[in-house]
């Protein structure tokens, strides 16, 4: 774009006022008329035959209008159609929104009831009988594979749910033509990203007229419009989404099961039916991310080359086949990370464990992906007595290589990655810092600097799970599709309708920059629609708040529909005015043509043609000014749908950053204080460098949090210990770092304004740079950092380990 | 049993009937209407909820309505009027101290009771200040930027 007056620059937020005056829009703050109180009866076991659910009592307590047993889910709803993250399933298992025979997680919902008052249908939920014959709980994926394990799903035959391989190159002459190979175990835990809102919904349905609506604090609206429509075979369908108190990933999958039971209380009691879950139930049941562990080896020349890389990873998946394979298949989408390695092998397992089921949470399994990099990186660096930067320099992608075609298919649009490393370096002055790690080092202080690299994947391709399971019976769609609507209004304002909900990245501040660029005026003028409403809202695919998907598809779309605004109002003005389109301009609300002072017209005036006046269009032309365009990435192919060998493009444009965190270990704690942490980032064309910057402090305190300790933890019964936010160990005001950010942006070719994801970007590599950090301050006293949390108790236990503290002193 | 209750809040006296297990926070949102107090975790880790009662940040939803019965609260509704903005509120929304919005009107207030006590506080005493409450999206950066800037507005 030419004319930039806002892209690029920080204006005023959008939705800041209503927030911060407590007008924000969220679901709990919905009443409508007759409403019931829905609450949820859960599993206290982690795995036991669901013998008998009677539910007579609670059906007739105080106040209750509603109660759904598994009994009736199962015939009054269809079960979920396994979709893309259960890519793999080699057989049918129907999951229900409630458990059926067996529970398989502690906190499965079993029951629901809905009264008039919340304190009523909680008083009912205890008159539910439930006879439970408990099975032994399975939670170690090592115990879980052995054949004398308790079975989670009898029909699979094993806890081993899926197994599957790729491979890209010629991985086994790479290891002939090695120097060396370089061997490691590594491993990363259970979290989760806590939205602040729990699940919330309501769920109201017109019995007369079969329409069923729902308010839903979703991320991503096909997920829900394709559950309720699976589940009880409805067409029409309403999806409203207001103000999401937070995302990351957590408000995607497990969130369908709740909308299926509250829709069903509607159905039911005839009255809309609200559910607010609870901190504990979102805790315990609401999804966590993967467990993954990894035996890597790389094929290394004595330089550093890596020739080529394998893993073997064994994913605990928890107790459902919903979401089998994506933490597996989400290693396709960074799977070369920064580095040109050619031949890479990766072999997947999926272990059903009796633990909450696995979900998407900001990068799925990138972090972890980008943690076997630099984790190897720093290993050979260690094996070959080369310096990691070294290491990493001799192994990354040059920027005149750029568009880059990975081993896997992914096509690199843009990036300067050697000059993002060495821009990092210089503004933390590592020379200097490694001279004072040495010298505190003899007053006993333990300081260590990680420096790691990553990319951020944006923009998702919903055909990259064939990769792993060509025989899809279901095509999951491919590429991406999110459509944008903006409207002229009559009295010359703009009102922008977007294809998707909005959970805290400023999609309303941001399109209107895009919009108010185009159309020549001040982003105060436009406004955004909102609620998301699927009745309304120009959706798609890719209308996700989800996949990086925004930059993508939702700024390509703004940007097509003003465009095609802008042409409209300029074949209108033009013959309002009697002159040619091309010697107008627009700016300030006003259409002027060129060298002519008086022959002008406002927005209002055209506004006002356009609705009511028809003497005043020209021939042919279309009344009103309101415009939708589609977007669809136009770089999609090659590799847009798997082909031979599971090439795919896995996500389409790539942010990247280089992270250096310095860090001190107290010795006597094993507590990691980050004394500094900072990130040199490429998010392309930046449009509001607020907006973008508070998308990389979050999420890199996110994963600093995250490698530091906060984390699920369950014991040998499966019983989650981990209920609360302080014993799930969230970072607070105190704990959070600061954290520095320069931005050298490399714009995309390929995207409308040259922009990229920025979103969980910061949440990939952060992990991997506390893991480097910490093992550069405990190195010389034998420490290795194979593992995630980095909790006060693990660095002690490591320190303890090495055994070397003693001879130290 | 119900109990009956005078409060007032953001300057105006309500007398309800309330039930003894009403949490304050609850009385706000579902009996006053006001929906600005959000409520994150019901068991006062996360600040969402928190309110001025008589002066003091307390976490409404560790507070039973009949315990206000009598006093003085601040809601986020309470700190300005008429669509001006208190010079806090303007700080956030200018230092991009928010995404979700959900945690925001808590985290104002916290930062409103902080000011009060600390006009001029350094980086370390808003940091203390705002512990209690959290924040999933920002990684506190431009929050602590928007009190420093609140402070400076307030002068």
């Amino acid at each position: 774009m030419a004319d930039t007056k806002y892209v690029g620059k920080t204006t005023r937020s959008k939705e800041g006022p209503r927030h911060v005056t407590g007008r924000g829009h969220f679901i709990d703050d919905i009443i409508l008329p007759g409403m019931l109180h829905a609450v949820v009866l859960r599993s206290p076991h982690a795995h036991a035959r669901l013998v008998s659910v009677d539910s007579k009592e609670a059906e007739a307590a105080p106040g209750v209008l509603a109660v759904i047993t598994p009994e009736e889910i199962k015939r009054k709803s269809n079960p979920f159609k396994p979709g893309r993250y259960a890519a793999g399933l080699k057989r049918p298992i129907p999951e229900y929104a409630t458990a059926m025979d067996k529970v398989r997680y502690v906190g499965e919902p079993v029951a629901a009831v809905a009264a008039r008052k919340r304190g009523q249908a909680e008083d009912a939920l205890e008159l539910i009988s439930v006879e439970y014959d408990p099975l032994p709980a399975v939670v170690d994926t090592a115990e879980a594979i052995r054949p004398a394990a308790a079975l989670l799903f009898e029909e699979l035959e094993s806890n081993l749910a899926w197994k599957g391989s790729l491979h890209y190159g010629d991985v086994p002459t790479a290891f002939k033509q090695a120097d060396k190979i370089v061997k490691e175990k590594l491993k990363i835990h259970r979290y989760s990203s806590t939205p602040l809102e729990p699940f919330a919904c309501i769920a109201s349905f017109d019995a007369a007229s079969k329409k069923l609506t729902v308010w839903v604090n979703a991320q991503v609206p096909e997920v829900i419009y394709d559950a309720l429509r699976e589940a009880f075979g409805l067409e029409d369908i309403r999806v409203i989404i207001p103000d999401i108190g937070g995302g990351f990933g957590q408000k995607i999958h497990l969130i369908r099961k709740y909308v299926v039971i509250i829709s069903l209380l509607a159905m039911k009691s005839g009255r809309p039916v609200k559910w607010i879950e609870d901190r504990s139930e979102h805790m315990m049941a609401a999804g966590h991310s993967c467990a993954q562990e990894f035996d890597v080896e790389a094929a290394v020349k004595k330089d550093g080359t890596v020739l080529g890389l394998k893993f073997k990873e064994i994913d605990d998946v928890g107790g459902s086949v919903s979401t089998l394979t994506i933490h597996f298949t989400n290693k396709l989408n960074n799977l070369s990370n920064t580095y040109k390695v050619k031949n890479i092998f990766l072999e997947g397992h999926s272990v059903v464990t009796n633990k909450c089921p696995v979900v998407p949470n900001r990068g799925i399994g990138k972090p972890a992906m980008c943690f076997i990099w630099e984790r190897m990186m720093d290993r050979i660096a260690e094996e070959l007595d080369l310096s990691p930067i070294e290491v990493r320099l001799v192994n990354l992608i040059q920027p005149q290589e750029m568009p880059f075609t990975t081993p896997s298919g992914n096509i690199y649009d843009s990036g300067d990655y050697p000059g993002l490393l060495k821009r990092a370096l210089e503004k933390i002055d590592y020379e200097k810092l490694k001279e004072e790690q040495r010298r505190e080092r003899e007053h006993g202080r333990l300081l260590g600097i990680g420096v790691v690299i990553g990319v951020e994947p944006g923009g998702r391709n919903a055909a990259r799970d064939m990769a792993i399971f060509p025989e899809m019976k279901e095509t999951p769609g491919s590429g991406g599709v999110n459509g944008a609507t903006v409207k002229l209004e009559k009295n010359g304002t703009v009102t922008l309708f977007l294809g998707s909900p909005n959970c805290g990245q400023s999609h309303e501040t941001t399109t209107a920059q895009v919009a108010a660029d185009i159309l020549g005026i001040d982003p105060e003028q436009i406004s955004t629609s909102t609620p998301f409403d699927s009745d309304l809202a120009p959706w798609g695919v890719a209308a996700a708040n989800s996949g990086n998907n925004f930059h993508l598809y939702d700024i390509g779309a703004v940007h097509g529909a003003a465009s095609r605004l802008k042409e409209k109002m300029l074949a209108l003005a033009a013959h309002v005015l009697n002159a040619r389109p091309d010697e107008l301009t627009m700016s300030g609300g006003v259409i002027q043509a060129a060298g002519s002072p008086l022959k002008k017209v406002t927005f209002a005036e055209l506004g006002r043609i356009a609705y009511g006046n028809q003497a005043l269009m020209p021939k042919g032309f279309e009344a009103g000014l309101q415009t939708t365009f589609y977007y669809t990435f136009p770089h999609g192919e090659p590799n847009l749908v798997p082909g031979p060998g599971g090439l795919v493009r896995a996500q389409f444009t790539f942010s990247a950053g280089a992270h250096v965190a310095v860090v001190e270990v107290d010795r006597q704690t094993g507590k990691v204080h980050v004394l500094r942490y900072l990130v040199v980032g490429d998010n392309g064309t930046v449009i509001n460098p607020d907006v973008v910057n508070g998308q990389i402090y979050g999420s890199a305190a996110h994963g600093i949090s995250v490698a530091l300790g906060e984390g699920f933890v369950y014991n040998s019964d499966g019983q989650l210990l981990t209920l609360t936010l302080t014993d799930y160990g969230k970072s607070s005001t105190v704990e959070t770092p600061k954290i520095e950010i320069e931005h050298r942006p490399s714009p995309s070719p390929f995207t409308t304004l040259g922009q990229k994801a920025a979103g969980e970007g910061a949440a990939i590599p952060s992990p991997a740079a506390i893991a480097s950090a910490v093992e550069d301050a405990l190195k010389h006293l034998g420490v290795r950092v194979r593992e995630l949390p980095l909790s006060p108790e693990a660095v002690w236990k490591l320190i303890q380990e090495s055994g070397r503290l003693k001879d130290q002193g | 049993m119900k109990k009956t209750i005078q409060v007032t809040i953001n300057g105006r006296t309500y007398t309800e009937d309330v039930e003894p297990r009403l949490l304050l926070a609850h009385f706000l949102r579902e009996n006053i209407g006001l929906t600005g107090t959000h409520v994150g975790c019901v068991i006062g880790e996360c600040g969402a909820c928190s309110i001025l009662l008589n002066g003091r940040l307390v976490k409404s939803c560790l507070l039973f309505a009949p315990q206000a019965d009598g006093k003085e609260i601040l809601t986020i509704e309470g700190l300005a009027a008429n669509g001006a903005l208190h010079p806090i509120q303007e700080a956030f929304v200018q230092c991009y101290g928010l995404q979700c919005g959900y945690c925001t009107p808590g985290m104002i207030l916290a930062a409103h009771y902080l000011l009060m006590k600390n006009p001029d506080p350094t980086e370390e005493d808003i940091r203390k200040g705002l512990e209690g409450n959290l924040c999933m999206c920002t990684g506190y950066m431009q929050i602590v930027e928007a009190v420093k800037e609140a402070a400076k507005k307030l002068k």
